[in-house]
């Protein structure tokens, strides 16, 4: 355990930019933002969209509130806040994306590798860490960053509502439950579990490539261009970009799942019982076997 | 007696698809002993060293403390440290965070120590690695490796760049902070005349093969250097020396296996230089390389 939190300790030392800074100025900016927009110190004001930033001139937003029932304020501020979420996991996916493609590249441009190497640390155990880190301690670092920001939504909420004469007491606080908190972080376990193919597939090209991005994009566009030649269809491309499409975020699993929804925290585990997951876990494991066989042989090949 | 045999080499062999870098080497390295793989650039003393890690595959039976390295490497490296080249710690990382991560991987490790080596040096702990002088970043990954209480050091080039202050520095520090009776310590380097006064044996390696494995008292035994006064220069050359040179106006012969008293009378008379010896050995096994 001592060594699992040394390796992941060691993993977010070296990406805190992307893994842990990155969501946090993100969840800051819009915190920032709604602040501004609900006491009025900026507007928001376009062709479709007309949010008055003045409590007292956006009459009929609160007139609205003012008549909805209690189920449908809590509606409109939970899906409010999902959405407001949205930016900061995508902040985070993207610095999964960065972070497995960067990961085995960069030890072997510094030569850190041969430091790594000389401890008593085994591949195996290296490889999964990072595995383990993009997966899983990624989406939960984006947690707190998930709480202040809703906390300073529904503090926001709360006052501009309180000052429109729409008690929010009673209901508002109700809207997001902690479970919605670990629902997002759930589905984010789940998100990744499900691109895992992908995640695997980008380290593989960062622990032999000296052009990471090369060898990450070439192989898919060849296999791509062969499919649609040969055989006129477009299945692979159409799997890849089914394994990144950023469903967590959605309402449902990806399309031929869509009955599975993940409103519910119930319901996330049902993409275990599907055949692609399990497909895609298969793919995942043969390619990190692939990256520790790659690196155990590494023979400090520099990329220099 | 067998217990004492930290490596154990028989035949190893590596290839590359276009040379053969190893090409069966013979060696026994027993506790206690520091010894020196000497060689010219692509004799394969990094090859070895890197087999003897387990950080490469090799043919041949090679023993690191009775585990096969490459095979069993995570194990081995609770035993083995390592400094195989120069600068190569995480530039990322601050001192404190470098020691903080060995510590949580290392059950050998003593943080405390590493703390106090530091402490009579000029590197900060909240210093960046990246800010480091290359001298200073072999200073703290020796710090490191003087704090693990490790059985075996492997050592490849380690002073490579350095210059001559931290390069002495290095090695003075190595013998006489870390190194006790009970440590093995194998190193290659090109700076042979910096580390001769601290190895107990020696290693000629060329083209894969080691051309001669001896200690370092037995080498002074069996080979003497004279520098003849200037009139007995025949007599010396009468004697079968095994390598001739010139040096500051003077020749040197070397022998091997021969009588001290026959020599002296003729001259002044010296176990010879490693660096000498390994080029004349060199060049025998050249010249009989080359008459074969």
């Amino acid at each position: 355990m001592k060594v699992l939190i040394t390796l992941v300790k060691r993993e977010l030392q070296e990406h805190k930019v992307g893994l842990i800074y990155a969501p946090f100025i993100v969840a800051t900016i819009l915190s920032l933002v709604i602040v501004l927009v609900y006491f009025g110190v900026a507007d928001i004001q376009t062709k479709d969209f007309n949010f008055s930033t003045s409590v007292y001139e956006n009459g009929q937003a609160v007139e609205w509130m003012r008549a909805a029932t209690v189920d449908q304020k809590v509606a409109v501020i939970r899906s409010g806040l999902i959405v407001l979420g949205f930016p900061v996991a995508f902040v985070m996916l993207f610095a999964v994306l960065s972070y497995s493609l960067g990961t085995f590249y960069e030890e072997r441009k510094d030569k850190s590798i041969i430091f790594w190497r000389s401890l008593p640390i085994s591949d195996l155990e290296t490889v999964l860490s990072k595995v383990f880190v993009v997966v899983f301690v990624a989406p939960l670092i984006i947690l707190p960053a998930l709480i202040f920001l809703h906390m300073v939504a529904l503090l926001s909420a709360s006052i501009y509502f309180a000052v429109s004469d729409i008690v929010p007491f009673t209901w508002i606080w109700n809207a997001y439950s902690i479970v919605d908190w670990f629902r997002i972080i759930f589905s984010l376990w789940m998100q990744l579990l499900w691109s895992l193919p992908i995640l695997a597939w980008l380290m593989l090209a960062g622990a032999y490539s000296r052009k990471p991005i090369v060898a990450a994009v070439l192989p898919l566009v060849g296999v791509i261009a062969i499919e649609r030649v040969v055989f006129g269809s477009a299945v692979f491309l159409a799997t890849a970009i089914e394994r990144l499409q950023p469903w967590s975020l959605m309402s449902s699993f990806p399309k031929q799942y869509e009955e599975l929804r993940v409103v519910e925290i119930a319901d996330i585990p049902l993409l275990l019982t599907t055949q692609d997951f399990w497909y895609g876990i298969l793919i995942s494991v043969l390619l990190i076997g692939a990256i520790v066989y790659i690196r155990s042989r590494s023979e400090y090949s520099s990329v220099e | 007696m067998q217990n004492d045999i930290v490596v154990k080499a028989r035949g190893v062999k590596k290839s590359y698809s276009d040379n053969n870098a190893l090409n069966g080497v013979d060696l026994d390295l027993r506790r206690g002993q520091i010894l020196g793989l000497i060689g010219p650039n692509g004799a394969g003393k990094s090859t070895f060293l890197h087999a003897v890690l387990g950080l490469l595959e090799s043919e041949g039976s090679l023993e690191v403390m009775g585990l096969e390295p490459f095979k069993n490497r995570h194990e081995l490296l609770k035993k083995v440290c390592s400094i195989t080249d120069v600068a190569v710690l995480p530039k990322w990382m601050t001192v404190e965070q470098v020691l903080e991560y060995v510590e949580g991987v290392h059950p050998e490790f003593d943080p405390k120590k590493a703390r106090s080596i530091l402490s009579k040096t000029n590197i900060k702990n909240k210093s960046k690695i990246r800010t480091l002088s290359r001298g200073m970043t072999v200073q703290l990954h020796l710090a490191i490796i003087m704090a693990i209480d490790a059985e075996l050091l492997v050592l490849d080039e380690p002073t490579l760049g350095l210059d001559l202050v931290y390069r002495k520095e290095f090695y003075s520090q190595l013998i006489e902070d870390y190194f006790d009776g009970n440590k093995t310590i194998l190193i290659s380097t090109h700076q042979v005349e910096e580390i001769e006064g601290v190895l107990t044996d020696v290693v000629f390696l060329d083209k894969g093969e080691a051309v001669m494995s001896e200690s370092i008292d037995s080498l002074n035994q069996r080979f003497l250097e004279l520098r003849p006064f200037a009139d007995n220069n025949e007599k010396a050359k009468s004697l079968n020396p095994i390598n001739i040179r010139s040096e500051l106006g003077r020749t040197v012969f070397l022998y091997e296996h021969m009588d001290i008293d026959k020599l002296s009378s003729l001259g002044d008379v010296r176990p010879p230089f490693i660096a000498d010896l390994f080029v004349a050995i060199m060049s025998q096994s050249n010249e009989s390389g080359g008459q074969s």
